[in-house]
């Protein structure tokens, strides 16, 4: 199993390496270093603070190692990544590690509970579905599940904020605070979101690994058995259908820290997606390859561990 | 775990429980924590956050809507007077100036004493237990020194390389630092006096300033009514260096302003407090003209209730609470529920709010009302005098290329069709409120007219568009940065108005700095740009069009690249000369020159409208970016109640909800159950 990690974490690191060149290639393709220079000063800027502040962010320098092989921005991105010395932000001078530490309570005060409340409404109602399979129940919730996954996560927003916040006024439409009595009432809104955009793929697919299993002939003993047909979803396909649900929820882990794009800037939670989209527009490199490099990270690892966690689930699983 | 400790913790459980199911249960949309609604507090919000506070490099209105309420400054603006008119700030009185000759002056302000900074940790570095220090003369010079400082990278040292001795202040200590270490360990302070200070920047007592020109640039008196000359201590930037768990001071401003920072999360939530060390709260005896809110304003202002508090020592409020909301849908939202107390319009909302130009019945019985302020700005579209066809070069025949290529666009149907009207047909370079705007003028080659505009084309030697040399249409490259559809929309509705005289404009979008690598080299033709006052000065338009500005030859912000040997002498005239009727017939003549060259086609001036809630007191805007956080006023009573009539939740959907949900999952709990018996 040592063989096969090590073996995986080589994998990653390839992957790793990759990200990060891609990602230079392409930011570089699209922008040149004055254009972070006026992002950061204002359009306004004269060129001779543009330079000036190119040089004091290193940016004066030529991008690839054929160009200088010595002191270029290549490999100045590289060295920087893999030594974890994530530096200042390129639009406000501030320390990034400093606003990822801000940031990952928001992204997680928001993307747990979503992860958890997913699991507790979308395994029940798929259970229930698979339990009716093949009535209209079954097709009905099919029918819906397809139905809300067609719908765009930006409709379920601008929806849940028109009819929950400004007509029935249940929750702010938008907003975020720390204090523990009110930060429910600020993630109320994102999570009735978040579960209603994600439900109909969770049930759909759970729903599709409940069947599975309730096809099999351990099942079938079970019911020979004269076992009820609730306890036997209950205690015999639930358990069973572990691993796929296991994969799923541990392939999602990774991104709880990284945070919901479109959730955190529609609602205006401060979390890491509200810091990567703002990198995005402010042409802030250094904040966006940081994200871009732990998001990769996190990725591989993610993989990685749930490989790992079939062994623990399922002892007939062998790493070779 | 004993039984106790485990009782404990389910005990905390619960609680924490009880207090989200309390918090969920207990509907309500109120964004705010419990406890402020007596308080005179304004509420609003930001959509993305400031890249710096630092009053030597904050360059952005955003910024500015921070540092202009910490840092004061030694001028400020009259607040109901238009023309913006500068008044004395932290000085007694305006500057002295004195003509040295050779087109040299001196400026002699004088601090008024006793002003205190902000009360802040870093004065223990001048002395234990110190929480603040009276200002002094040397807290300016210590900031404008910084503005020279290439490490801290000013984007505005061109005018104040007007001060004797600022660009040579710069070189010296960029080359001392390179080459004594033991000079580069030094504060910044000690390195600045070490190098014996910038020659044209003196102190001769502890509230005295002299700033000594070396060339004529009388316009630097409005550079002391921004925060880029605020007194700034050093000790705040050495002590918020940004280690050891202090912040940075980019982030943590120490100002003398009316308010002080007191919150500041920049990507979510910033605060300002009344400061108790400002010297119109500490000395409102004196009556100073800043501190006070103003009592001569017209009498239509009269009438709009902006003079109600006439008078009353500033600020007027407490506290302003600002809040982040990236998006447009939500902000709007807040406001309408009276969470924001004053906003812009949303594009999405802009007919629901304005109709037939003014405030929807709706808006009217909310009681909001609507402020308009046209802005300094000016949107153009310039021609490159440098260019082969359409510059100067080819004289009589481009100048009428230009002209007629004017007379297409009609600036009026831009604005009903791009703007949703918000804004002011533009005649000239120069919007109003700047001295020298002339409401009556009319521009002749800005009134559309197709058939002198053919004519003229005939005149260029470009009969309905055909380019003799090669016998087909005239062919044009429009250069902008603005890729967007938006942008595109509006190109092709200018190419669309210049086909009519047979011209085909091909659009060339490109990114920022692919436009400015373009304009450094000259490289285009005509091109989309705009321009927004730094301060009301004719001079601050009027100078993109002189010689010495040009981008090509002297990397300044004359796009055009335009040169003329009268507009260059009538400038440099208007430029030195105070305010008068000489004055205004120079600016007259340099308008018209700019006209009959037609080296711009100036498109509109930007208008913004403001919703307020009915508990705000009428306000006026600069047009610049100056906020006015201090002459806001406040009704909190009034906010209370409409807010809780406004937002108060309906729940009937939740016991819907509830019934639904207990008539569904029931009959599944009871078959389980029946099938367990």
């Amino acid at each position: 199993m040592g063989a096969y990690v090590l073996r995986r974490l080589g994998y990653g690191v390839g992957v790793a390496l990759g990200v990060l060149f891609l990602l230079f290639v392409l930011f570089f393709t699209v922008t040149a270093p004055d254009d972070i220079a006026r992002k950061a000063l204002g359009e306004k800027a004269p060129q001779v603070a543009v330079e000036q502040w190119k040089a004091n962010h290193g940016y004066d320098r030529p991008l690839w190692p054929w160009q200088d092989w010595d002191d270029n921005l290549l490999f100045d991105h590289y060295t920087k990544m893999l030594t974890f010395d994530f530096g200042l932000s390129d639009a406000d001078d501030a320390p990034i590690m400093d606003r990822i530490q801000a940031g990952m309570g928001p992204s997680l005060s928001l993307t747990v509970p979503l992860l958890f409340l997913g699991l507790i409404v979308a395994i029940p109602i798929s259970l229930l579905v698979a339990f009716f399979r093949e009535t209209y129940i079954d097709r009905m919730g099919v029918f819906i599940c397809v139905l809300a996954m067609s719908v765009s996560t930006l409709l379920y927003i601008i929806g849940a904020q028109f009819l929950i916040g400004k007509i029935l006024r249940w929750y702010p439409i938008s907003g975020f605070d720390a204090d523990p009595l009110l930060l429910p009432r600020f993630l109320a809104l994102p999570i009735i979101v978040g579960l209603m955009s994600g439900i109909g793929g969770d049930v759909r697919f759970y729903r599709t690994v409940f069947l599975e299993e309730s096809a099999r002939d351990f099942v079938r003993t079970a019911r020979a058995k004269g076992a009820g047909e609730a306890r036997i979803m209950s205690h015999h396909v639930l358990r069973n259908a572990l691993i796929p649900i296991l994969t799923r929820v541990v392939l999602a882990i990774p991104f709880l820290f990284t945070g919901s794009i479109l959730l955190e800037a529609f609602f205006g939670i401060p979390g890491l997606g509200s810091i990567t989209v703002d990198a995005i527009r402010a042409n802030d490199f250094s904040t966006l390859r940081t994200m871009v490099f732990i998001g990769s990270l996190l990725f591989v690892l993610g993989q990685l561990a749930t490989d790992l966690s079939y062994g623990f689930v399922d002892p007939r699983v062998r790493f070779e | 775990m004993s039984g106790g400790h485990l009782e404990a913790r389910r005990g905390r459980g619960a609680a924490v429980l009880a207090a989200v199911v309390c918090a969920l249960v207990a509907c309500s949309n109120d964004p705010y924590p419990p406890g402020d609604e007596g308080a005179l507090v304004y509420y609003s919000s930001f959509v993305d956050p400031p890249r710096t506070l630092d009053p030597a490099t904050a360059y952005s209105s955003r910024a500015h809507a921070v540092t202009g309420a910490v840092y004061d400054t030694l001028l400020k603006y009259h607040y109901l007077k238009r023309p913006l008119e500068l008044i004395p700030g932290l000085v007694e009185s305006l500057p002295e100036v004195v003509d040295l000759g050779e087109g040299r002056s001196l400026y002699r302000f004088r601090l008024r004493e006793d002003l205190l900074f902000h009360d802040d940790p870093c004065f223990e570095l001048g002395g234990e237990g110190r929480r603040t220090r009276e200002i002094e003369s040397a807290d300016v010079a210590y900031q404008i020194a910084r503005l020279a400082d290439p490490e801290v990278g000013s984007p505005v040292i061109e005018p104040f390389s007007n001060v004797l001795g600022f660009m040579d202040f710069a070189e010296a200590l960029a080359e001392r630092r390179g080459a004594d270490p033991e000079f580069a360990a030094l504060r910044a302070h000690e390195q600045y006096a070490a190098i014996g200070g910038m020659a044209g920047v003196r102190t001769p007592d502890r509230y005295a300033l002299e700033i000594e020109l070396a060339r004529p640039y009388p316009q630097i008196v409005y550079w002391f009514a921004m925060e880029f000359t605020t007194p700034v201590p050093w000790e705040a930037i050495e002590y918020y260096d940004g280690e050891e768990g202090r912040p940075r001071f980019a982030d943590h401003p120490v100002g003398c302003g009316p308010f002080q920072l007191t919150v500041y999360d920049k990507q979510a939530r910033w605060v300002l407090e009344k400061s108790e060390n400002w010297y119109g709260v500490r000395h409102p005896e004196w009556r100073a003209p800043a501190a006070v809110y103003p009592s001569d304003g017209t009498d239509e202002q009269r009438a709009l209730g902006l003079l109600d508090r006439a008078g009353e020592p500033l600020p007027l409020i407490d506290r302003v609470e600002v809040r982040r909301e990236k998006e447009s849908i939500p902000r709007f939202t807040k406001f309408l529920q009276g969470y924001y107390d004053g906003s812009g319009i949303a594009k999405e909302s802009f007919d629901q709010v304005i109709q037939d130009g003014a405030l929807s019945p709706d808006m009217v019985d909310k009681g909001v009302f609507l402020s308009r302020t046209i802005e300094p700005v000016v949107f153009y579209l310039g021609f490159n005098m440098d260019d082969e066809i359409v510059g100067s070069a080819d004289g009589e025949k481009s100048r009428k290329l230009r002209q007629a290529m004017s007379l297409v666009i009609d600036g009026e149907e831009f604005l009903r069709i791009f703007t949703n009207g918000r804004g002011m047909a533009a005649q000239s370079p120069l919007p109003p409120a700047i001295y020298g705007y002339d409401a009556d003028y009319e521009n002749a080659y800005r009134r559309v007219d197709v058939e002198r505009a053919k004519q003229l084309m005939v005149e260029a030697g470009y009969p309905g568009g055909l380019d003799p040399s090669t016998g087909e249409a005239l062919r044009l490259v429009f250069s902008s940065y603005n890729t967007t559809t938006a942008g595109l929309l509006q190109y092709q509705w200018y190419t669309q108005a210049w086909r009519q005289l047979g011209i085909d404009v091909e659009i060339e979008a490109t990114n920022y700095n692919q436009f400015q690598e373009k304009v450094r080299r000259g490289a285009l033709q005509v091109f989309e740009f705009g321009w927004g006052a730094d301060y009301p000065d004719p001079e601050n338009f009027l100078f993109l069009f002189w010689s010495e500005m040009s981008r090509v030859r002297h990397g300044g912000p004359n796009e055009t690249n335009f040169s003329n040997e009268e507009f260059d002498r009538l400038f440099v005239s208007m430029k030195t000369r105070p305010n008068g009727p000489e004055r205004l017939a120079e600016i007259r003549r340099l308008i018209e020159i700019v006209e009959e060259e037609a080296v711009w086609i100036p498109i509109f001036h930007r208008e913004t409208y403001a919703l307020y809630h009915g508990w705000i007191g009428q306000s006026l805007d600069y047009g610049i970016s100056i906020p006015t956080y201090q002459f806001r006023s406040v009704d909190p009573a009034l906010r209370t109640e409409k807010r809780a009539d406004w937002n108060a939740p309906i729940t009937w959907p939740a016991w819907l909800l509830l019934f639904a949900f207990v008539a569904v999952v029931a009959p599944g709990i009871v078959t389980y159950w029946k099938e367990r018996q």
